[in-house]
């Protein structure tokens, strides 16, 4: 089959290098270490480098650089898993407090109780696997077995910002008010996306993660 | 007075745009910035401005604004009727206005953003390196939102060279395609077989009515994939031709997610994307694999 990493065109101006086809953590670190390598490169007429699952983008200004040029730069940089260069990613701590709508329902779902469900989900250290979807929107992972459900069946069109969200293995926080199709099990006070900062995103593909329960 | 532009009457949708905001794509952050950069860059060319020079990027009806100041301005973009006073305004060629003067845009002929631009810019904070106005966000632009009547918009100062006053040939077709839109293939090309390959190529698509600023579905023919269409997230970018579950292709275009699942079979070619973004609701779109060029003839 095919023969991993992969790098393709995406557009005129990108280029997307797929490592293997399925999610794992070991998978994610390699990206990052890759990206983070490409990024200390410091390419000429590279814009962004962007982290996924088990993919990255580099994207770049043909005018400048062609993507024979640039593909041929990235190919030498991608290299093993560098689980060290990952641990040091910022631990970020989320205050969150446990009022979301649909919290009795996934309660009752799981078969928890609420403080039950409320420990499992502050019990962990969670990564950052990508962000997207919206600006500052970051998808973490993995969930306790436990909490994992489908998402909801009908989505909502206005999630409000700062929502504390589950679905599938992962959790997540809105950061503006956006439609989504995830549980909403709390809110955060904490500004997930803020365009004065840089990066505006408050977590990152690689960053890891703690909620902490606040008062309520 | 100062150097200012009051919006007396908007229409539903009008924005302030630049050439957009690179480097913040792992945030999330999508580039944003005009949709028909070609012209954008001719205007800005033509009034002597920084190429990165703010501008109105006008769509869906009409409306008027009122110059506060003596300035110089030109339009460009979708061929529309625009009218100063009862004069008509030609198309990309700088005019000079006088303090009161007010610009009607009367009507959108043909395509979908109508491009104003004045000598200097439009001035607002640049949010994240950009004065692109990103909705979903509400962060650039004139405060993160959409032009309202009464917002005063002011007069900047991004020239860099003379206004250009030679005429611009290639006015108002530029704003349409003719002929296909060129694209390369996607990063799941081979996930389409040849049948499915052969319906996007062969098919005539309408720009669908749910089209905005992150996005343009595509009604017609509907294209299935081999394989299974729930592929890990991967970054995205302008111009990607997404084929969701259902079959009917969307493109993103500039304010769409950075990110995104659904496999891509094609991904528009750079020199077609201005030309692309201008097609409205209704407008007729076919697809052909293809060099760098895009074919308006």
């Amino acid at each position: 089959m095919d023969e991993f990493p992969i790098i393709q065109q995406l557009g005129d101006d990108a280029l997307l290098v797929t490592f293997a086809r399925t999610i794992s953590w070991d998978v994610g670190i390699r990206v990052r270490s890759t990206a983070r390598r490409i990024r200390d490169t410091r390419l000429p007429s590279v814009t962004d480098v962007v982290p996924a699952y088990t993919t990255l983008a580099v994207y770049f200004d043909s005018r400048a650089m062609s993507f024979a040029t640039v593909s041929s730069e990235v190919a030498t940089l991608i290299g093993d898993a560098d689980a060290a260069s990952d641990d040091r990613s910022a631990l970020i701590e989320i205050p969150v407090r446990y009022d979301g709508p649909d919290l009795a329902e996934v309660a009752e779902w799981t078969g928890l109780t609420q403080d039950e469900l409320i420990e499992k989900h502050c019990s962990r250290t969670y990564r950052a696997y990508m962000t997207g979807f919206a600006p500052g929107f970051t998808y973490l992972g993995d969930l306790d077995e436990a909490l994992v459900l489908p998402r909801r069946t009908s989505p909502r069109v206005r999630v409000p910002a700062g929502s504390v969200a589950i679905a599938g293995a992962q959790t997540a926080v809105y950061p503006l008010v956006t439609p989504g199709g995830w549980h909403l099990i709390g809110t955060t006070s904490m500004a997930m996306f803020d365009p004065a900062r840089d990066p505006p995103a408050r977590v990152r593909a690689g960053d890891s993660v703690r909620f902490v329960r606040v008062g309520g | 007075m100062s150097d200012v532009i009051t919006v007396i009457a908007a229409p539903p949708f009008a924005t302030i745009q630049d050439l957009g905001r690179v480097g913040f794509r792992d945030s999330g952050v999508p580039v944003s910035g005009l949709a028909d950069r070609e012209s954008g860059l001719l205007l800005n060319a033509i009034l002597g401005n920084d190429p990165n020079a703010a501008m109105i990027e006008w769509a869906v009806g009409g409306g008027t604004l009122r110059f506060d100041c003596a300035a110089k301005i030109a339009f460009g973009g979708a061929d529309a009727e625009l009218g100063i006073g009862g004069m008509p305004v030609r198309h990309l060629m700088p005019i000079s206005v006088v303090a009161g003067d007010e610009l009607k845009i009367v009507r959108i002929v043909r395509g979908r953003f109508v491009l104003i631009a004045v000598r200097g810019g439009i001035d607002v904070p640049l949010v994240l390196g950009s004065r692109s106005t990103l909705l979903s966000a509400g962060i650039g632009g004139f405060q993160g939102r959409r032009l309202r009547a009464g917002d005063e918009l002011r007069i900047g100062d991004s020239m860099v060279a003379p206004c250009d006053a030679t005429e611009h040939t290639e006015r108002t077709d530029r704003a349409h395609v003719n002929g296909s839109v060129m694209v390369m293939r996607g990063p799941q090309a081979s996930l389409f077989d040849d049948a499915a390959w052969a319906t996007f190529l062969d098919s005539e698509f309408v720009v669908s009515r749910a089209s905005d600023r992150s996005g343009y579905r595509l009604e017609g023919a509907t294209i299935s994939h081999s394989g299974s269409a729930a592929l890990p997230s991967e970054p995205a970018c302008v111009g990607a031709i997404q084929i969701p579950d259902g079959g009917t292709p969307i493109v993103i275009m500039h304010d769409g997610p950075t990110v995104g699942g659904y496999p891509k079979i094609a991904v528009i070619r750079k020199s077609c994307l201005s030309r692309f973004a201008q097609m409205a609701p209704g407008d007729p779109v076919r697809f052909a694999v293809g060099s760098s060029d895009c074919d308006t003839t």
